[in-house]
């Protein structure tokens, strides 16, 4: 079974894939409407916005979290490595 | 050859997993290598030729359990539309590893990082799933948060877990408390649907 690069959610059927498309390597909550996947940022703001939805988090404590989570994700390792993670930050 | 002495090399890392889960449900995290070399049949070395330190041992071993729950809580929640059916499941899930989790919920502050992230993963996993099917029930319908909700059901199930020896001294806690506890849930996220 695949998991997305950039959040690391099974994907099992189609509708699970950016567009359907089961050759993607990222899921359709990664992708961009024009089927593109996000930036770093983007996703970043994205996965904080989630936990704080769906959790109630402070936004401090939920971007620590999003950023350990994307350190693990193949999709993100040169921004780590660029040490980009603070870049994000905007807003 | 080197296949066989790789796939020898897995097993035997597989196995002190294995065994340092049983060790850790049944004594906590604080519980000695040593403990688990015995446990696994290796010896005491054979643990750090794996891996190398105790804390790289227990993250492995979180990252196992976290994927291995993750995915459960992923395909109840494909299979049970409905809260009732949800609320259940989760707690059968839980139910399988009720000695480990309980030590993770407690012991977690003392755990590497690894461990924190493990648990956040979990909650993220549950709390997608939960807040699609919390967001229609009278309660969300009434201006409680969805994530309101979630934290309620999770702050009971972590409060029985927590404090077993008032409610289950002797027995495993989750399968003795699921009606009650699913039934209070449902009760309070279903009050005023009625008048809707
Ligand atoms: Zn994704």
């Amino acid at each position: 079974m695949k998991t997305c690069i950039a959040c690391g959610m099974p994907m099992q059927k189609p509708a699970d894939f950016a567009g359907g498309d089961m050759t993607k390597d990222y899921c359709i909550y990664c992708a961009r409407p024009d089927g593109t996947m996000q930036s770093f940022a983007e996703k970043r703001a994205g996965m904080i916005r989630f936990l704080q939805e769906t959790q109630g988090m402070e936004k401090a404590a939920a971007a620590e979290i999003a950023e350990a989570s994307m350190r693990k994700l193949p999709a993100w390792q040169a921004q780590f490595r660029k040490g980009a993670a603070a870049d994000g930050d905007a807003e | 050859m080197e296949t066989t002495r790789l796939q020898q090399k897995q097993q035997t890392r597989q196995k002190i997993l294995a065994a340092a889960y049983r060790v850790y449900a049944q004594k906590g995290f604080s519980a000695p290598t040593a403990a688990i070399a015995k446990e696994a049949g290796v010896s005491h070395g054979s643990i750090f030729a794996h891996f190398a330190s105790q804390a790289q041992l227990v993250e492995a071993l979180l990252e196992q359990f976290g994927t291995q729950l993750g995915a459960g809580l992923h395909d109840l929640a494909e299979n049970n539309a409905d809260l009732q059916g949800l609320l259940r499941a989760h707690l059968a899930l839980l139910a399988r590893h009720e000695q480990f989790y309980l030590h993770l919920i407690t012991e977690k502050g003392q755990l590497p990082p690894q461990a924190k992230l493990t648990f956040a993963n979990l909650q993220s996993v549950a709390a997608y799933h939960f807040g699609r099917v919390l967001q229609h029930t009278a309660a969300a319908q009434n201006g409680v948060p969805p994530y309101m909700l979630f934290n309620t059901w999770m702050g009971l199930v972590h409060y029985y877990l927590m404090n077993k020896e008032l409610f289950s001294p002797d027995a495993p806690l989750l399968p003795r408390y699921t009606d009650e506890l699913v039934h209070t849930f449902l009760t309070l996220a279903q009050i005023g649907e009625e008048q809707k």
